[in-house]
């Protein structure tokens, strides 16, 4: 398994388990902590099973590079830091928004918006191209070695 | 991979861009405002990114990689994996026109059946296909 896979895959058990324990934390009313219910299903629907679907398919599909390192595997590199950096960021700034007005709270949540939607991008890149049948495969292997 | 698969990760794929930038929206509208109708647009979200993307790409890639069938090694009728691919999606068109459109059309009743038989082909078609080959 690539390295960026292995990566996604730990990452996506850590959001799993910020879910589940941000869903106990939303059973406890006597807990004051607004805004934890979209974080709960970001957590869980982003942070886990979108995470496993990006980290399993880079890994599993036809046509992945085996040279390891961030300028081969480029794409789904920035795919990783990109999502998880605006995971983070959300889950940084969205409470906050309630507790402060501060401008860069607003900007950061914007940039979170940009960054998670630049990882969609950058995922959609990497794997348009490796979803393939049989024969174009061939035709691709065929390609590269008469290189 | 064949055909079906890679209709079904593709639209997926077109479903999980366009979830993700109307998600992108949805979250700097709790910074900045940018239109009075905007939460009208989460149910679009939810069922683009849970139906489009995740449900979607996971049966085209159940198509592909199950166990074919020992007799023939075909993966099933090849027509009725097509009708799966266009109930699925015309489904979830019904329903996000329901959503933005046409909410007193019985547009989400007709979304979900479709998807409903969808799932139900999918069902019919993979149920023979979970075995194992030793014995």
């Amino acid at each position: 398994m690539p390295h960026v896979a292995r990566t996604f895959i730990k990452t996506g058990f850590v959001f799993f388990m910020v879910a589940l324990i941000l869903g106990v934390a939303l059973e406890i009313e006597s807990l004051p902590l607004p805004r934890l219910m979209p974080l709960f299903w970001h957590a869980l629907m982003v942070g886990w099973i979108t995470q496993i679907i990006f980290g399993v398919s880079l890994w599993m599909f036809p046509g992945r590079t085996r040279e390891e390192g961030f300028k081969a595997q480029i794409w789904a590199w920035l795919t990783y830091i990109f999502l998880n950096t605006g995971l983070v960021l959300r889950f940084i700034a969205e409470p906050m928004l309630l507790y402060s007005t501060l401008t860069i709270w607003d900007i950061l949540v914007v940039g979170s918006a940009v960054l998670q939607v630049s990882g969609g991008v950058t995922y959609v890149i990497e794997m348009w191209p490796r979803v393939q049948s049989k024969k174009q495969r061939m035709r691709k292997r065929k390609q590269k070695r008469n290189r | 991979m064949p055909a079906p698969s890679r209709w079904l990760i593709r639209s997926s794929f077109g479903c999980l861009l366009v979830g993700m930038i109307i998600g992108a929206l949805l979250l700097i509208h709790k910074s900045y405002p940018l239109h009075p109708a905007m939460w009208s647009l989460l149910p679009v979200h939810i069922e683009l990114l849970i139906f489009g993307w995740i449900i979607q790409f996971t049966m085209g890639t159940a198509y592909w990689i199950l166990p074919r069938y020992l007799e023939d090694s075909s993966r099933g009728n090849p027509a009725l994996v097509n009708l799966t691919v266009v109930l699925l999606n015309m489904g979830i068109l019904l329903m996000i026109t329901d959503t933005l459109l046409l909410p007193k059309w019985p547009l989400a009743l007709a979304g979900r059946a479709f998807e409903a038989g969808a799932v139900l082909l999918f069902i019919m078609l993979h149920w023979r296909r979970i075995v194992s080959y030793q014995r």
